[in-house]
């Protein structure tokens, strides 16, 4: 068994195959995999040649093997990976050595992009990969090895796919750039803790960059993973040489220098792209034999993302409360209507706050949880790189979420009970993540600091069952309301203490509970943070908008050196010493339909505030709001008024819509029934910005958008029409690609709902377009829209 | 007024006219935001070129047919298969600024695209300068979809020169690129040089664009 050497002794890849069979005549753009079948004696060959140059294990030519790329069944996937895993065995007959050589089944990425950024689903992703593995497994592949990834997003899929498909070793190698990142951004702490929580048994780099410039990479990998490392670099960087690719580093160089990294601490070492027998033989000649550096665990708390990772234990971390309905009315209300852009707001706003990872619980009663926690996730992920805490008490949604997580993400929670640590810890073990043990069990919530320290410990025990380390346990100690538990705080903060100092562990509290029951609670709260940060809070769950709340932060930060010269407090209030300006009062300096016409957001927003005082929201609306959107409408179409004026005249004028509908309802008065437009960019299309300002204006204009975002299949907006009961839909389409699709939801929607209009628009789409597939009204700018939308909807 | 920024603002439909206060310090914050995030990244290969008709040519292994692009590069030796992109990140701040601020999100995509050209330009003059030495000049760049030159050549030019791996960029079932923010084209290397740069708006026939230079 390879694992039973792993780490132990140096184990020798083999370097480039692309290289060597274009040498052999492989055209640019010809599937290399393709030869497994057309040519397998010179396959066979080159394997035989690494062999005999001393690599112990040898990877398939299998890199682009997947269902993606093989798809019209012109070639069975199945018979390349099994000839591709037969070949390697045979040359391992064939070659004269006398050493165990593994097959390694080599995966490579699909060549797509995985959503929301690009349009390969998760699961197809995990599909297509799912069934490269199976194939190799039954084939004799001995281990499985995940290389050039440059999206964790796609190497999670991978990963996954290989350890719940086989029971084989998994290595992983990734791709990273001068910067130390990857293409889609991620750092080496991000990618190593995804890596460490989907238990892979080793990881590393490979190809990119020459063995020279892997050095610095190599380096963090070192400080950050406890997993053996791969160092696979290429001959060099690329150059262009008379219309070729060549690569510049020569044998001897490259083995001194690997050398140089076996003795950094690498364990597994070969080479990629560029390199040749001559590379590995000049390698394993001056490196077999070496006594590798041995193995030391790290004690990282890490969350990651697709692009960051968080650490806990420096300093203390802002844990972001504000996206979770639990005593939020308008947060309820977006739930129940579907309102994604008012969560994804909660979060941006929040991290411009200062937040460094967002919690996130969309429980309520009546929804789908497990389906709302993959949509929310996957938006958020979309809009913000902050690593993300999964909230939730229903173990599908965790589970759900868990497996769509881009990254290693905080889990909410676990506790002391027995079968919350059976529901909870498998998750753990397979995902990956750093979960919130809560200090409380069957028994209840303890009433001592040692009562709670006890259940910590039990938590951490049966944790290490499932081979959950300490690191990646964070205890809650809990905080209860000094208003009935009069010894709650000191309670709370010596469990704090003696939970970091006492376990070694890190902790989180949600703070505002010690004020439940109080007035001024803020006051109550802000101090308490500051002592439980005092005593050891490695992350506090709060609302980074509180004032008071951050001042505590940020005070605390630089009185204990933890914020280098002050700099992030100087920062953050320097600017302070000047008295703030009062807000402008209604009539004062402005008036509301200048303040619209010049995209004043921020004035709209307090004129209208003044305004609802003494005036009934319709009337602002009519007197005001109405006749500014028309002058600015009428400017756009003559010229005078450009794009961004309108949008930031739009955008103004929600910031004061915002303010009447809550005015409408502390009126108690019922605001106008609003009509219902469905709005998307059709399937295949994943250009939304033309849709998105369309949105922006109707919304404005008093319609109700059902905006159902981009790429959406035409049954889908068939189905919204129907159950909806709508009269109107948009649709967007950026070339002439997805017109296709555009005229199929056409189709759909005549047939099933035949009495729906259909405006079309987007950059490729003319009058005669759009007629010819049907459409009822082509807009041609976002004015237009709104315009046939008035006079169709509402009589205009 | 630099080249970018009055770029930025033919692509935002401004045309001959002034441009406001406010946009242009959005244009100048949307490419302070930009310059931090944006990875750019590209890469080219050369080929033999081979054509046999005006409107039919081989580049490397793929046959296309084009009267278009076989105009732009007749009497070429050469061509150079270009791709380059802005990165993901990109496509992250815009839709993140579509959810806050559409007139931001409008203006960091008309940034983007003027950073993405000047980029490319960048990156073709340096090409210019390593064909020079073989005594050969370059073209304008050509991308699939302009005239009658089919974007569904997106698919090879893609693969030919392994954009997935080597700069991250890739293509979805429709032929659009992601990240979207992302430029392939062909460059065409002749031993003659053309004294006329005719290129982008000039060379299109849709003549009552907004957008028109």
């Amino acid at each position: 068994m390879i694992l039973d050497r792993l780490g132990k002794e140096l184990l020798f890849f083999d370097g480039g195959m692309g290289t060597l069979l274009q040498a052999e005549g492989l055209k640019p753009g010809e599937l290399p995999e393709t030869w497994n079948i057309t040519h397998a004696e010179i396959v066979t060959g080159i394997h035989k040649k690494y062999i005999e140059a001393g690599s112990d294990i040898i990877l398939t030519n299998t890199f682009g093997a997947n269902a993606l790329k093989f798809h019209d069944g012109s070639m069975s996937l199945k018979e390349i990976v099994e000839k591709a895993v037969g070949h390697v065995k045979r040359a391992a007959g064939l070659a004269d050595v006398d050493r165990e050589v593994y097959t390694a089944l080599d995966i490579g990425p699909t060549g797509k992009l995985l959503k929301p950024m690009g349009d390969l689903d998760f699961e197809e992703a995990y599909e297509a990969f799912k069934e490269v593995v199976i194939y190799g497994e039954e084939a004799g592949a001995d281990l499985i090895h995940i290389e050039t990834m440059s999206d964790t997003y796609e190497l999670k899929a991978a990963v996954l796919a290989a350890k719940e498909n086989t029971s084989l070793p998994v290595f992983v190698t990734t791709i990273f750039d001068e910067r130390a990142k990857l293409l889609t951004g991620a750092d080496v702490p991000s990618v190593t803790a995804l890596l460490e929580g989907l238990r892979v048994d080793a990881l590393g780099i490979n190809c990119g960059l020459g063995p020279e410039q892997m050095m610095p990479i190599l380096e963090q990998i070192l400080r950050y993973s406890s997993l053996p490392v791969i160092v696979k670099p290429n001959a060099g960087l690329p150059k262009q040489v008379n219309g070729k690719t060549v690569y510049d580093v020569l044998p001897e160089a490259f083995a001194s220098t690997m050398q140089e990294i076996v003795r950094k601490g690498a364990v597994v070492i070969g080479g990629c792209c560029g390199t040749t027998p001559d590379h590995i033989r000049a390698m394993t000649g001056l490196c077999r034999g070496m006594e590798p550096v041995a193995l030391k665990p790290k004690e990282w708390t890490v969350v990651s993302s697709y692009g960051q990772a968080v650490f806990l234990g420096e300093g203390s971390k802002i844990i972001g409360e504000r996206i979770n309905p639990t005593g939020k009315k308008k947060f309820k209300q977006a739930l129940k209507e579907h309102d994604m852009d008012y969560i994804l707001k909660e979060g941006i706003t929040q991290q411009d706050k200062g937040a460094h990872i967002l919690d996130v619980n969309v429980g309520l009663p009546d929804i789908d949880e497990a389906a709302m926690m993959k949509e929310v996730v996957t938006e958020l992920q979309s809009v913000t790189s902050l690593p993300l805490q999964i909230d939730t008490v229903d173990v599908k949604a965790m589970e759900t979420a868990l497996r769509i997580y881009n990254g290693k993400p905080m889990v909410n929670s676990v506790s002391g009970k027995q079968e919350s640590m059976d529901a909870v810890f498998p998750l753990i073990q397979k995902y990956g993540g750093v979960v919130i043990g809560l200090a409380l069990d069957e028994d209840g919530i303890p009433p001592t600091a040692d009562g709670r320290v006890k259940v910590a410990r039990r938590i951490i025990e049966e944790a290490g069952k499932y081979g959950i380390q300490k690191k990646d346990i964070v205890i809650d100690v809990l905080a209860m309301t000094i208003s009935s538990e009069p010894e709650g705080a000191k309670v709370t903060l010596e469990a704090l203490k003696k939970v970091r100092e006492g376990l070694g562990v890190n902790t989180v509290l949600g703070v505002s509970n010690i004020s439940f029951g109080l007035p001024s609670r803020p006051v109550v709260n802000a101090n308490f943070y500051t002592m439980a940060m005092f005593n050891g809070l490695s992350a506090g769950i709060i609302n980074p908008s509180s004032e008071d709340m951050m001042k505590s932060y940020y005070a605390y930060h630089a009185l204990m050196n933890l914020d280098k010269n002050c700099e992030t407090y100087i920062s953050q209030y320097a600017q302070m010493a000047a008295p703030a300006q009062a807000a402008p009062s209604a009539g004062q300096s402005m008036l509301l339909d200048t303040a619209i016409e010049k995209g004043l957001k921020e004035e709209a927003h307090h004129i209208t505030s003044g305004l609802v005082k003494d005036r009934k929201p319709l009337d602002i609306i009519n007197e005001f709001l109405i006749p500014a959107l028309d002058k600015v409408g009428k400017g756009f179409e003559n010229g005078t008024v450009f794009l961004p004026q309108l949008l930031m005249s739009a955008e103004a004028a929600k910031a004061s819509f915002a303010i009447l509908k809550d005015a409408f309802a502390s009126d108690g008065e019922v605001e106008e029934k609003k009509e219902k437009i469905v709005l998307a960019t059709v399937k295949g299309d994943i250009h939304d910005i033309g849709k998105n300002i369309v949105k922006v204006l109707l919304e404005n204009y008093g319609f109700d958008v059902i905006d159902l975002g981009k790429d959406v299949a035409p049954e889908l907006i068939v189905d919204t029409v129907l159950k909806k009961d709508v009269r109107l839909v948009g649709l967007s389409a950026l070339m002439t690609t997805t017109v296709v699709s555009m005229e199929e939801t056409i189709k759909q929607l005549r047939k099933q709902a035949p009495s729906c209009r259909v405006m079309v628009g987007g950059a490729v789409l003319n009058q005669e377009y759009a007629d010819m597939i049907g459409a009822d009204f082509y807009g041609r700018d976002a004015m237009q829209s709104v315009y046939y939308a008035q006079e169709l909807l509402q009589g205009k | 007024m630099d080249d970018m920024t009055k770029e930025a603002i033919r692509y935002l439909g401004y045309g001959k006219h002034a441009v406001d206060e406010r946009t242009l310090a959005l244009i100048s914050d949307s490419f302070r935001n930009l310059e931090e995030t944006a990875g750019r990244k590209s890469i080219y290969r050369i080929f033999d070129f081979n054509q046999t008709a005006d409107d039919e040519f081989t580049i490397g292994t793929s046959a296309i047919q084009s009267s278009s692009l076989g105009r732009n590069l007749k009497g070429c030796r050469k061509v150079i298969l270009f791709g380059a992109t802005l990165g993901a990140g990109v496509d992250r701040l815009i839709t993140r600024a579509s959810v806050t601020d559409m007139a931001g999100a409008v203006v960091l995509q008309a940034c983007a695209a003027a950073l993405l050209e000047e980029y490319c330009d960048r990156c073709q003059t340096e090409i210019g300068m390593e064909m020079e030495k073989e005594g050969l000049h370059l073209r304008p760049r050509f991308s699939p979809g302009y005239g009658d030159f089919d974007i569904r050549f997106q698919a090879p030019l893609i693969q030919m020169l392994n954009c997935a791996k080597t700069i991250g960029l890739t293509m979805t079932d429709s032929y659009m690129m992601t990240p979207t923010k992302s430029v392939t084209a062909v460059i065409g290397a002749s031993d003659t040089a053309e004294k006329c740069h005719i290129k982008g708006c000039e060379v299109c026939e849709k003549k009552d664009c907004i957008y028109r230079r």
